[in-house]
C-alpha cells in the first residue's frame, strides 16, 4: 500500500524500466560469456570458477554503477540492489557455464 | 565514446585471441604444467578490458522517474527509439524517403521523374506547331 502511494505520487515510465532491464540484461551475458572463455582457458574447477564468474560480475556492476548510471543507480532502476548489481545475474550464469566448459575442453583438456 | 567503446572491444579481443592461443601452444607442449603467468595476467587484463568495452559501448540507459524522463524530452525534443542520422534525422522509413519524386525513374528509367532543366522555348515551339498542324494527335 505504501509503495502503491508512493508511485501515485512519483510515477515511473514503463518503457524506460523496460530498456534499462534489457541493457543490463545484454550485457550480462556478453560478459558472462567472456569471463567463461577466461575460466576455461586459465583450467578454473569446481567452486573456484564460479566465485571467478561472480567476481567478474561485480566488477561489471561497478562499471555499470559508475559510467552508465553515474553513481545514481536509482534515477535508472526501480530497486537498485536487484535489478542493477544482482540483475541478470543467475541468467548469465548458463552461458559462462557453456564457455566454460568449451574452452576448457579445447584449450586445457 | 562510441569510438572508445569500439577501441577497447578492438584491444580486448586481440589480447583474449593472443591469451588463449598462447595457453593453447602450451599446454600443446607441456601437458599437466601450470599456465605461465603472463599468459594469465594477458588473459585477466583483455577480459577486463572487453567488459569495460562492452560496457561502454551498450546503449545509454533512460531515466525511470516520469519527472526526469518527461524534463529529458522537453529539453532535448522528442526522440523516438529508432535510428537516427547524424544530423540528427530520425529514419523513418528504411528506403529512400524521397522516392515520391520520382527522380530515379526520369534519367535513364521510362517513367516521367523530374527534370533539373525544362526547355521551355522548344516546348513552346512544339505547342504551336500542334496548334497549326490542326491541334490533332
Amino acid at each position: 500500500m505504501n509503495e502503491e502511494r508512493e508511485l501515485a505520487i512519483n510515477p515511473v515510465v514503463g518503457s524506460s524500466i523496460q530498456h534499462n532491464n534489457q541493457v543490463v540484461s545484454n550485457i550480462r551475458n556478453l560478459t558472462a560469456s567472456l569471463f567463461g572463455v577466461a575460466a576455461g582457458t586459465l583450467g578454473l574447477e569446481s567452486y573456484p570458477g564460479f566465485i571467478f564468474y561472480l567476481v567478474g560480475t561485480l566488477f561489471v556492476s561497478v562499471l555499470l554503477f559508475v559510467t552508465r548510471t553515474g553513481g545514481k543507480p536509482s534515477e535508472y532502476f526501480h530497486k537498485p540492489l536487484g535489478d542493477l548489481w544482482l540483475g541478470e545475474v543467475f541468467g548469465g550464469l548458463s552461458g559462462f557455464v557453456l564457455t566454460w566448459t568449451l574452452f576448457y575442453g579445447l584449450v586445457r583438456a | 565514446m562510441a569510438i572508445l567503446g569500439t577501441t577497447l572491444n578492438a584491444i580486448g579481443l586481440i589480447f583474449l585471441t593472443h591469451a588463449v592461443y598462447s595457453a593453447h601452444e602450451h599446454t600443446a607442449a607441456f601437458a599437466h604444467a601450470p599456465l605461465p603467468l603472463d599468459i594469465s595476467i594477458e588473459l585477466l587484463v583483455s577480459i577486463l578490458v572487453l567488459s569495460a568495452g562492452v560496457v561502454i559501448s551498450s546503449p545509454q540507459l533512460k531515466p525511470i522517474q516520469w519527472a526526469k524522463w518527461s524534463g529529458k524530452m522537453q529539453r532535448e525534443g522528442r526522440k523516438g527509439d529508432g535510428r537516427w542520422t547524424k544530423e540528427g534525422e530520425e529514419i523513418v522509413t528504411e528506403n529512400d524517403p524521397y522516392a515520391f519524386l520520382g527522380l530515379d525513374a526520369g534519367v535513364g528509367g521510362k517513367a516521367e521523374g523530374r527534370r533539373g532543366f525544362w526547355d521551355v522555348r522548344a516546348k513552346r515551339k512544339e505547342y504551336t506547331e500542334w496548334v497549326k498542324s490542326g491541334g490533332k494527335n
